[in-house]
């Protein structure tokens, strides 16, 4: 193997192994506190990819407001899914199997995210310009644009910064004091009833922040979400369910068999050759890299 | 979705004799749908619909009855498909034992999907299972010996009836995939209330306690998923023969989007569910076909609401509206007979048999 090759996986990595901490992150957070896959995140991810359009390519703005734009615009998409999806689910969560029920209910919300945006914008695919256009070549043959770039920082800025809102304020450490033990924060005085749809709403609106970017490099369309969702479930359960560390080790070693499959044999093998991988880790160590049966998470 | 069924020893304990003759009497109705049905493309829909249920019916057992988060069920149906078609066209055999073939292939590859599943829980099955459906696809799809086609997917098959006419042919597979269905139905249903079934519901609901008692979840879940891997192939077999072709299309997440929806809405778990769910999902896709975006958002709020307000689906809606008419009609009667009604009538009732 070449040099070129492995600067070119190593790069590659880092760019696709943030982007899937990004929203995958989302997933773990939402998992830990609430006990629920959210299938809506794809969605987020549509969301975020059809307001960068709007407000790069329609109305010709400032690409630093699609980034506060998407995040608003999810967060409130978020936890208005929420409200709508898993709070009426919430009183009854010890006489269903809350787990599943949501998963379903999530999936709706999601089915009709998408197909609100097929009435309204059609299924063509729109180019979102990039953000930030130019790059640099960092190697012989190995071209760095500056949007993977950017997206690569914000996402560890944005990831670090949820890290900082988890452990120091007093909004985070309710969010993880629900984590561990939902009666003992309740009894504490954490308002669970807000805290649940602004856990909801800021993971969606990392997701759809990581939707400016993806529209970016691929294109703003209704099943924009579909394949982000399914990377950032292989991602969160690779990672093991509900361990924020656990996901962002994974998503970098998501990224990095992804890139190592693209460059050895092609990117039409690079999916199937990640669910192999799956499929064996999930058969090794059925509770992914970190994740514990059903213990204090995050 | 936890609805505890009653555990009884009788292969129909939900069946009184005016239920067997209501079953009987939609049969009937729907065996004699071809002879007043002249319109070739609602027939076909119909036809369409009653492959759909065996492929609904066997998932029900594994998802709803098992409790296992199978995902990979498409991944079968397009196996058994696959397998009869190719069959079909490359062999002198009897298409009837194509179609046998067909469900034997779903049913070595379910029975092989099982072993990992066991360590697995929930959310984790899921992904597996999805996992192993998207190789299978990719495997079809880029089939380099030309055995599958790739995304085009087989040429002209043959199928059961290539000896009749084009109308002919209709009503024969029209009855054929309506036979399916009866006895798939029949059979699950007696399954679902043999040791079998109340095993699966057992590990299902608590499993701990199941093993306790010394009820094995290997044996038991390989059963299930060849069962349910059989039923998914031959309903993929059923799809080869009438469509004449099956393209990798018949898998991923949009068709498995709807299947869930369908199994949802009509009652995970219950007999009558999948048939309920796959008739009404049908009908609202037949009528905003057009329309695809709308059909789906339909179809999306319908799951919300159905999910939210009425967990035990239509089937349940109905078992529940019906035992307050049979407790309404039995008013002033004795409480025994009242009550030997409501349990001998709804699923999800206290259970004398077992108490």
């Amino acid at each position: 193997m070449a040099m070129t090759d492995i600067v070119g996986i190593a790069v590659s990595t880092i760019i696709l192994g943030s982007i899937y901490g990004l929203v995958a992150i989302g997933m773990t957070l939402i998992y830990g506190t609430l006990r629920i896959l959210d299938m809506s995140q794809g969605s987020m991810v549509m969301v975020g990819s059809f307001i960068a359009w709007g407000i790069l390519v329609v109305a010709g703005w400032n690409p630093a407001l699609a980034i506060i734009a998407a995040f608003i615009a999810t967060f409130i998409l978020g936890a208005l899914t929420q409200l709508v999806s898993v709070q009426p689910l919430m009183r009854r969560r010890s006489a269903i199997d809350f787990e599943m029920v949501t998963f379903i209910t999530t999936f709706a919300v999601a089915m009709v995210l998408t197909n609100v945006a097929l009435e309204l914008f059609g299924p063509f695919q729109r180019n979102v310009t990039p953000v930030i256009s130019g790059g640099i070549s960092i190697y012989h043959g190995v071209d760095l644009p500056y949007q993977s770039l950017t997206m690569a920082l914000v996402s560890i800025a944005m990831m670090a910064a949820l890290g900082v809102f988890l452990a120091r304020t007093r909004w985070g450490m309710a969010i993880r004091a629900v984590a561990q033990d939902l009666d003992a924060a309740r009894l504490m005085g954490v308002p669970v009833g807000k805290l649940y749809p602004l856990t909801m709403g800021l993971a969606s609106a990392l997701a759809g922040v990581a939707g400016v970017f993806l529209g970016g490099l691929y294109f703003a369309y209704p099943q924009a979400g579909d394949l982000p969702l399914l990377e950032a479930l292989i991602v969160v359960i690779f990672g093991g369910l509900g361990s924020l560390p656990g996901t962002v080790y994974a998503a970098y070693a998501i990224g990095l068999i992804q890139s190592a499959a693209e460059v050895i044999v092609g990117t039409t093998w690079s999916l199937p050759i990640l669910y192999g991988v799956i499929l064996l880790v999930l058969i090794i160590r059925p509770y992914g890299l970190l994740g514990k049966p059903s213990e204090a998470r995050l | 979705m936890s609805d505890r069924q009653p555990l009884t020893r009788s292969a129909f304990p939900a069946m009184t004799s005016g239920r067997w003759a209501l079953a009987g009497l939609a049969v009937l109705l729907a065996a004699a749908m071809p002879l007043v049905m002249t319109n070739q493309y609602a027939l076909g829909v119909m036809i369409t619909t009653l492959i759909l249920l065996v492929l609904n019916i066997s998932w029900n057992f594994v998802l709803g009855v098992a409790g296992v988060w199978n995902f990979g069920q498409l991944a079968l149906y397009a196996l058994g498909g696959y397998g009869a078609g190719i069959i079909m066209l490359h062999s002198s055999l009897s298409p009837w034992l194509a179609l046998l073939a067909g469900g034997l292939v779903a049913m070595v590859a379910a029975i092989l999907l099982a072993f990992p599943t066991l360590r697995l829980y929930g959310i984790y099955t899921s992904l597996l299972t999805f996992a192993f459906a998207e190789v299978i696809q990719y495997v079809i799809l880029n089939d380099g010996s030309g055995l599958t086609g790739g995304s085009f997917g087989l040429p002209i098959v043959p199928g059961l009836y290539s000896a009749l006419s084009l109308a002919a042919s209709a009503k024969a597979y029209y009855w054929t995939a309506l036979a399916v269905v009866v006895i798939s139905t029949v059979l699950l249903a007696a399954i679902g209330h043999s040791r079998l079934g109340i095993a699966l519901r057992g590990i299902r609901d608590a499993p701990a306690y199941a093993a306790a008692r010394g009820v094995d979840p290997l044996r038991y879940r390989i059963g299930a998923f060849a069962i349910s891997g059989f039923l998914a192939g031959v309903a993929g077999g059923l799809y080869v023969s009438y469509d004449q072709s099956i393209s990798p299309s018949v898998m991923g997440l949009t068709p498995m989007s709807v299947y869930v929806t369908m199994l949802v809405i009509g009652g995970l778990g219950t007999a009558t569910g999948p048939i309920l769910g796959t008739i009404l999902v049908q009908l609202v896709a037949t009528l905003l076909v057009t329309h695809p975006g709308a059909e789906f958002t339909i179809l999306g709020i319908f799951l919300l609401v159905v999910v939210i307000f009425v967990p035990d689906g239509l089937a349940g809606m109905i078992g529940r509206y019906w035992r307050r008419i049979a407790a309404w009609a039995a008013e002033g009667e004795q409480t025994e007979t009242e009550a030997a009604d409501a349990a001998g009538e709804t699923e999800g009732s206290p259970d004398q048999h077992v108490a």
